[in-house]
């Protein structure tokens, strides 16, 4: 019972983790390598709202999402922009920032284990003699929102079918008076304000350290590659073969090989799909 | 003719002196270069800075060091290793201490490199430039001090400090009999990160552990950065652990703890958690860390009084940071300045040999016992006295604060177990 509870808890958190730098991808074709950045960097501002400003929980949470959210626009507005198109440059360029804000925050002093948010509900309940911490549940409420509000939102509103107009043909959708460059200044604000929800939600478990900026952007890459680039149904599926597997592998091998085997699937997926499994980019190649 | 012979002779003596004397200034030794390799973004790296900072403070307010009858003050040099960082290569830990010694012109090194690896590395680097170290925080493999006594031709320049696996886990094996004794527990079940150090150390108290008749469950083993512990506490909880015996250096740690006791587990943790050691483990665990025994490597890290120097310490370390002592780290970078202040005093140079011979003879009571090395292997030697040697620091967090539990002759509080056990 504790690999079904803590898998599909482990795989919903993948899953968050994942969700923005897929979307970011899927729609404006860019690789935000800048997403571990951006999630951490949320986590600082909410504890610095919270500590140094004393601004209420939900307030400080609030700014610290709107923010990471506009820094994504900001980001997309000021340095992406120039580079878009150059599939080598939106990396380099989107990484370059991404370290530039990891590395500050380190030489700015936030280093240490002592960085952390406050749980939302503190306590736990026992299922099926498994027990299960509160904020874990909401983990896994939160998630299951999330991904139910964004399939209403891509299909249910304007600037949501834009947004698949250009994920599916961006010229025609050009054509037909859709603003490319505002959907992904959009894109890159409602992904990067999902690293920070991810952030807020994912953080009170643990401790605030610069370091998990890179771990998230790896897990991202990995089930976005797995997943296929730009499948938020492929993120899904992803996440759970991840997540299983990673605690799996704890159950009956060893924990220390939870990593290998993320790389190992991102290995094997490139050798036997590599558009991954729910991708659809390079699948006509695929077959030729 | 003779006014002017002496006169061009006048001008080349007083010129051949005005060099002289700028060669002599020059020479001259105005200050004593420590140069600290510190992962300066960790715990064990920033409060070694502190650590050394802080003696070198108190000794250049007093005037400094004494070198044959003159007072010269010392100099703190830290470059970053970045040696606690995933995936940062040994190479860049070697470099930075290469920096110190070839760039900053450090007379001694003072501090890490901190993981075990890197220190280890470095002892060709301290032998090759014949520089003298004393390690303080990080690397607690035995290995360190084993290669000195096994080539000390070589490697007699390096010097450690602070405590070692060995030391350590054979008091946690005392700890582990007063316990058994005390609360009739026999489960235990091992946790570890996944680095030199805790392996090794996990490994070693399973055999001592198993060789005393404890019942070792399982050992888990983690990797750096892991954020999840709940499937091995399960298996914990589901298989009857009494104790939950940890050796973890990453900050993730605190996570452990707090699923722990969200779990209301009955087992006791104990072990070398890093992100338990600092004052501020209790508000970042929102007070869930209660009941964790820590071992804090050496006295002096958190309040106790183990010599009368140990709270001048404290109280010194609170005045100039505005906390206590973090960690493990702290109070031995501090005595490795005053170690070094006195060899070199007694020595009356800064002569490589000489100082070497003083450290091997010192004697210096300080904030965590007597400092005296073991002439063969340059480990500083240990003792559940500190009238004997330097003694460790086990804590257990009770009520917020960091209660010295170990070992009994500086106790000052005795473990107690959490509500739900």
């Amino acid at each position: 019972m504790d690999i079904l509870v803590y898998g599909t808890i482990n795989s919903i958190i993948l899953a968050l983790m994942s969700l923005g730098f897929t979307l970011v991808y899927s729609i404006s074709r860019l690789p935000n390598f800048a997403h571990g950045a951006l999630y951490i960097a949320t986590g600082y501002t909410v504890w610095m709202l919270l500590n140094s400003l004393e601004l209420s929980y939900p307030l400080a949470i609030l700014i610290g999402i709107l923010g990471t959210a506009a820094s994504g626009a900001l980001i997309y507005r000021f340095a992406l922009i120039r580079v878009r198109g150059m599939e080598i440059s939106e990396v380099i360029a989107s990484y370059a920032i991404g370290l530039a804000i990891i590395e500050g925050l380190r030489w700015g002093g936030l280093r240490g284990s002592t960085f952390t948010l406050p749980s939302f509900m503190s306590g736990s309940i026992t299922f099926f003699d498994v027990s299960i911490d509160y904020q874990r549940l909401i983990i896994m409420v939160t998630g299951f929102a999330v991904f139910v509000m964004l399939y209403l939102f891509t299909r249910f509103t304007k600037t949501g079918l834009a947004f698949r107009g250009i994920a599916q043909d961006e010229r025609a959708s050009m054509m037909l008076g859709i603003d490319s460059d505002f959907t992904a200044i959009l894109s890159l604000a409602i992904g990067s304000g999902l690293a920070g929800l991810s952030a807020v939600i994912l953080l009170p478990l643990g401790n605030i350290v610069v370091e998990t900026g890179y771990n998230v952007l790896i897990f991202s890459i990995a089930v976005s590659i797995i997943g296929g680039l730009g499948s938020w149904s492929g993120v899904v599926v992803a996440s759970f073969i991840i997540g299983f597997a990673q605690i799996l592998t704890e159950v009956f091998l060893s924990s220390h090989y939870q990593m290998v085997v993320a790389l190992l699937a991102i290995i094997v997926t490139l050798l036997i799909k590599p558009s991954g499994i729910m991708g659809k980019q390079k699948e006509l190649e695929e077959r030729v | 003719m003779n006014n002017k012979i002496i006169k061009s002779f006048l001008r080349i003596f007083i010129l051949f002196s005005v060099a002289l004397l700028f060669v002599m200034c020059k020479s001259a030794k105005t200050e004593i270069v420590i140069g600290s390799p510190l992962a300066t973004a960790f715990l064990y790296g920033w409060d070694a800075e502190k650590g050394i900072k802080l003696a070198v403070e108190e000794i250049n307010t007093a005037g400094g060091v004494s070198v044959g009858g003159k007072k010269i003050p010392f100099k703190v040099e830290v470059i970053d290793t970045r040696d606690l960082e995933m995936n940062v290569p040994v190479n860049d830990a070697l470099m930075g201490m290469e920096k110190l010694i070839l760039e900053k012109k450090a007379d001694f090194i003072v501090g890490g490199p901190i993981r075990s690896e890197a220190a280890l590395a470095a002892m060709d680097l301290l032998s090759k430039h014949k520089k003298i170290s004393i390690l303080t925080t990080g690397a607690l493999t035995p290995a360190y001090t084993k290669k000195v006594s096994e080539n000390y031709d070589k490697y007699k320049y390096c010097f450690r400090i602070t405590s070692h696996v060995g030391v350590m886990a054979n008091e946690f094996m005392m700890l582990f009999e007063d316990i058994k004794k005390g609360h009739g527990f026999n489960n235990v079940y091992i946790m570890v990160q996944d680095v030199e150090h805790a392996r090794k150390g996990g490994e070693y108290m399973k055999k001592l552990l198993t060789d005393k008749g404890w019942n070792v469950i399982d050992t888990k083993i983690y990797p750096t950065g892991a954020s999840d512990f709940s499937v091995g506490l399960n298996d914990a909880k589901n298989k009857g652990a009494n104790i939950l015996f940890l050796w973890m250096d990453m900050p993730e740690s605190s996570i452990l703890l707090k699923q722990w006791s969200g779990m209301k587990l009955k087992a006791l943790p104990m072990g070398f958690v890093n992100a338990a050691e600092q004052p501020g483990f209790w508000k970042a665990t929102e007070g869930k860390g209660e009941f964790l025994l820590v071992n804090l490597v050496n006295g002096g890290n958190a309040p106790s009084n183990i010599t009368p120097w140990t709270m001048k310490f404290v109280e010194a370390y609170k005045k100039k940071y505005g906390l206590e002592p973090e960690g493990y780290g702290t109070s031995s970078s501090y005595m490795a300045i005053y170690t070094l202040k006195a060899a070199i005093e007694k020595a009356g140079s800064l002569d490589t040999d000489a100082v070497i011979k003083e450290l091997e003879n010192i004697d210096l009571m300080g904030v965590y016992g007597k400092i005296s090395f073991d002439k063969k292997s340059h480990q500083v030697i240990s003792s559940l006295d500190p009238e004997k040697g330097a003694v460790t620091s086990i804590i257990q967090w009770q009520k917020g604060k960091r209660v010295q539990i170990f070992p009994p002759k500086t106790a000052e509080g005795k473990v107690l177990l959490p509500p739900w056990m």
